[in-house]
């Protein structure tokens, strides 16, 4: 499997994940919707990556799919790999037989510079097992849903949702805190993760299945008890142990969505996708979320992909942000450079769009015409039918990614324009 | 239609009471709590309690603030969806260029008699937020849009299809929409659809409920400029519901900030924007990022979250959060029974609380260590220092806490500039 070479746009931070080519189509009556049609980026080790785009344009889709939740049918991934190297760590119980270690270091190198130090092999999160999948989910990879409200499950306390991914994912952590297992220790957390994902519910009912831990069952309750309040307090819950009994429809929104980064954290994941997380909350309310996620990303030192269609938000708390339009990256960059110097005139648009403070009334610059349909979409620039600046060649080639500065990629003809000749042939893909 | 709109979107208002077009005068509407077998009513809901403000013809009024504050339940009342509890809302049904006359009690849009209450309702339309839930899913878009025509017998056959055509172009559309339905149409052509609908029976005052909060920036912009196009065009007035304050900077002539049902500041948009007096307002203009602003300086955020509605503090209703509360913002004895409820452990000690008023009462404790531990923190750092200076007297003896607070300061709206207001006590200085 190849690598994740340090990506020559910030050589300090190598990459944790590397979208390659990305495809996912969808199937519908008037034929394959081209929902992601070739998308690539990279999330550095420790940064927050923002990917922004309108309804539609594919980036909770995408967004999805590092975590295998796009369901298929009927879905289809119909291309592109997502590279994923998982961080060093301590635990290695939870690791499958997927996890290979770095091929040149063998895992052994800190400063290895094949696998950053980290001492894996990059996974395919398109080509694991099932089984590894359930080991990335929430431990390595884990999500925090737009709605609070309709993620959590209704019918189970704060308390008994969190100690699921607990159960899953530090069994044995949990079993070593509270001693006494002695020799069974790994066998009774592998039997604690299976019963955690089998029976989905009551915390009594999943302890209960496993006869070596009926014993410590009062004792593995307070375990997990304070570490659920610990993961509830690091999310500014002012009274965790109460959140703990209460169930979702007694929280608050902002209370919700806290439950939910403290589910999301509780694992100390490699990387965190964030799908619009703070849309179904109020301005201030979601001033304040968005800060506790940049303090504990800045903290923890997790990476972040933060999907969102506010490019004031992402302006303020991204480090690169991601331009997508139906499909397909149009703008990749720092967030300074980006927002300070567009250079698609899609991202042009989006930022006139928006009403700025600086000036009242008058009219305001709106993107002609509409988001093309994706069934079957024409050769070219998706953006070619809607664009001020359209040119011959938009409408026949597809202007890919090209670097124009270390700090910003684009892909317009404006930037970069087309060599001679290569107008009649589409280009090709760019695989590695 | 005296009013005029400068460049810089400021309305050069004249103190013509014939230009009011809607009127509200301290609107109240409580939604009953309800509990038990019986379902009892234990308690009211004040979703809106004491509005009062004017819309004058062919301007934008803007009504701010966070969910739950009463700004959707207002919007009800003033188009006459919701019946309220008490106050009254008054509208000019004498038509454009009428003879002017201030608005009078037999514009109460709850006296009105039949034939008049029909022209209120072709005169003020609505636009929602969720514009696939507000139109049927099992019509068509001639039906749509035609039926507010049909019902008022303004339109039928070959007729009412191209006013509906007319009507569609105004907004964007075309006679290829005429036989669709609306999962057809995309978020900003369904709520075009919506506003042709709004636009169908000539309309003097449209209000907007969140109209653009579920759709792109891009698409947004498209609607909002629509909007400022037939504004200009048909003299219409908005009433502008959003939580999007650029939004609001961008449509509104005067806006209007709400906090729990009461109106904190009122005033033209531009003089809201520069020189915010209420700070509530302050804290929602801050905590919305801007695509200008600094993004090293930090988002102000606001302590706790919204009261309960049902039990609003009394005084300030914002005084609970305010980040410049006084000692005479309204500090009472619910303040420390809600800082009680932070506190677990002492909260399942108190057994009961004995009022005098809102302003004394006997907390009773299970014990008298947790009365004393609950006077301690009273005078300690943990309650706000504001809120420790407005208590009068605080005694405690055996497991019985007795407190009196200061009586607050009267807080009303009040002018600050010229047609801004503010409630607030600190507002002016």
């Amino acid at each position: 499997m190849t690598s994740i070479e340090t990506p020559t746009e910030n050589p300090t931070r190598p990459a944790i994940a590397r979208v390659q080519g990305l495809k996912v189509h969808f199937a519908s009556k008037k034929g394959p919707v081209h929902a992601v049609d070739g998308v690539d980026f990279d999330i550095a080790d420790g940064e927050m990556l923002g990917l922004v785009g309108e309804t539609g344009c594919g980036k909770s889709v995408t967004g999805r799919a590092f975590l295998g939740l796009i369901p298929q049918p009927p879905a289809r991934i119909a291309g592109g790999r997502i590279l994923f190297r998982p961080r060093r760590r301590e635990d290695t119980s939870e690791d499958t037989p997927e996890f290979r270690p770095c091929p040149t270091c063998k895992g052994a190198d800190i400063v290895c510079a094949t696998c950053n130090g980290s001492g894996y092999d990059t996974l395919d999160l398109l080509a694991v097992k099932p089984r590894t999948m359930r080991a990335i989910r929430g431990r390595r990879i884990a999500m925090i849903f737009q709605d609070p409200g309709k993620a959590l499950n209704p019918i189970l306390t704060i308390g008994d949702q969190l100690a699921e991914v607990f159960l899953q994912h530090a069994s044995a952590d949990l079993l070593a805190d509270i001693g006494g297992t002695g020799d069974m220790g790994g066998l009774a957390a592998g039997a604690v993760g299976r019963a955690a994902r089998q029976e989905s519910g009551r915390l009594d009912g999943i302890l209960s299945r496993v006869p070596p831990v009926r014993g410590h069952l009062r004792r593995l309750r307070a375990a997990l008890e304070d570490r659920i309040a610990a993961a509830l307090a690091e999310t500014q819950i002012s009274n965790p142990r109460r959140v703990i009994r209460s169930y979702p429809h007694e929280l608050s929104g902002g209370m919700r969505q806290r439950v939910m980064i403290a589910q999301a954290l509780a694992c100390d994941p490699d990387l965190i996708i964030a799908d619009e997380p703070t849309t179904a909350l109020d301005v201030t309310i979601q001033a304040k979320i968005m800060e506790l996620i940049k303090m504990l990303q800045e903290k923890r030192k997790t990476s972040v992909l933060y999907i969102s269609h506010d490019l004031s938000l992402v302006r303020r708390t991204c480090d690169r942000v991601v331009v997508m339009y139906a499909g397909r990256v149009a703008e990749v960059g720092g967030v300074r450079e980006v927002f300070a110097a567009p250079r698609h005139p899609y991202t042009r648009g989006l930022l006139d769009a928006i009403p700025r403070s600086g000036e009242t009334r008058g009219v305001l610059a709106s993107i002609p015409g509409t988001v093309p349909e994706l069934v079957s979409p024409p050769p070219g620039c998706r953006f070619a039918d809607r664009c001020v600046h359209v040119m011959p060649e938009c409408t026949r080639v597809n202007p890919t990614l090209q670097p124009l500065t270390p700090d910003q990629s684009v892909s317009c003809f404006l930037a970069h324009p087309p060599a001679p000749g290569a107008a009649h042939k589409e280009p090709e893909l760019q695989e590695t | 239609m005296n009013v005029k709109v400068d460049t810089d979107g400021t309305v050069a208002h004249q103190d013509d009471a014939g230009d009011v077009l809607l009127s509200v005068r301290n609107l109240r509407k409580y939604f009953p709590i309800k509990d038990g077998v019986l379902q009892n009513v234990v308690g009211h809901v004040k979703a809106v309690d004491g509005v009062s403000f004017d819309i004058r013809r062919g301007e934008t009024v803007g009504l701010v603030g966070e969910s739950g504050c009463g700004k959707s339940t207002l919007s009800g009342c003033v188009s006459g969806l919701t019946d309220p509890t008490g106050g009254s809302v008054h509208f000019n049904t004498r038509g454009r260029g009428s003879a002017h006359g201030p608005l009078d009690e037999g514009d109460r849009i709850d006296r009105m008699d039949r034939a008049t209450f029909a022209k209120y309702r072709r005169n003020v339309q609505m636009v929602f937020q969720d514009n696939f839930a507000s139109l049927n899913p099992r019509q068509l878009v001639v039906d749509i849009v035609g039926r507010p025509l049909r019902v008022h017998g303004i339109a039928s056959g070959t007729a009412l299809q191209e006013k509906v055509v007319e009507l569609l172009e105004q907004v964007g559309l075309g006679r290829q929409h005429l036989y669709r339905y609306p999962h057809q149409f995309s978020g900003g052509q369904r709520q075009r659809i919506s506003i042709a609908r709004a636009l169908a029976l000539d309309p003097e005052l449209i209000v907007l409920d969140e109209p653009t909060s579920a759709l792109d920036v891009s698409v947004q912009a498209q609607i909002l400029n629509l909007l400022n196009d037939l504004q200009a065009e048909r003299h219409l007035a908005y009433l502008f519901i959003t939580h999007d304050l650029s939004v609001v900077r961008h449509m509104a002539d005067r806006t209007i900030t709400m906090y729990l049902g009461k109106v904190v500041e009122e005033g033209p948009t531009q003089d809201l924007f520069e020189t915010p007096e209420h700070p509530y307002t302050k804290v929602l203009l801050a905590a919305k990022p801007d695509l200008d602003d600094d993004p090293d300086v930090p988002i102000q955020t606001l302590a706790g979250s919204i009261p309960d509605p049902a039990r609003p503090p009394s005084g300030c209703r914002f005084h609970t959060r305010c980040p410049v509360a006084t000692s005479t913002c309204g500090w009472e004895i619910d303040d420390i029974v809600r800082e009680l409820e932070t506190r677990e452990d002492l909260f399942d000690k108190l057994v009961g609380v004995d009022r005098k008023s809102d302003l004394e009462a006997t907390l009773t404790f299970s014990d008298s260590a947790a009365a004393h531990a609950v006077w301690e923190a009273i005078r300690s750092d943990s309650v706000p220092e504001t809120m420790r200076d407005a208590i009068e007297t605080l005694d405690v003896r055996d497991g019985a806490l007795m407190v009196r607070f200061a009586k607050p300061s009267a807080i009303e709206l009040r002018e600050v500039g010229t047609g801004h207001r503010a409630a607030c006590i600190l507002a002016g200085e």
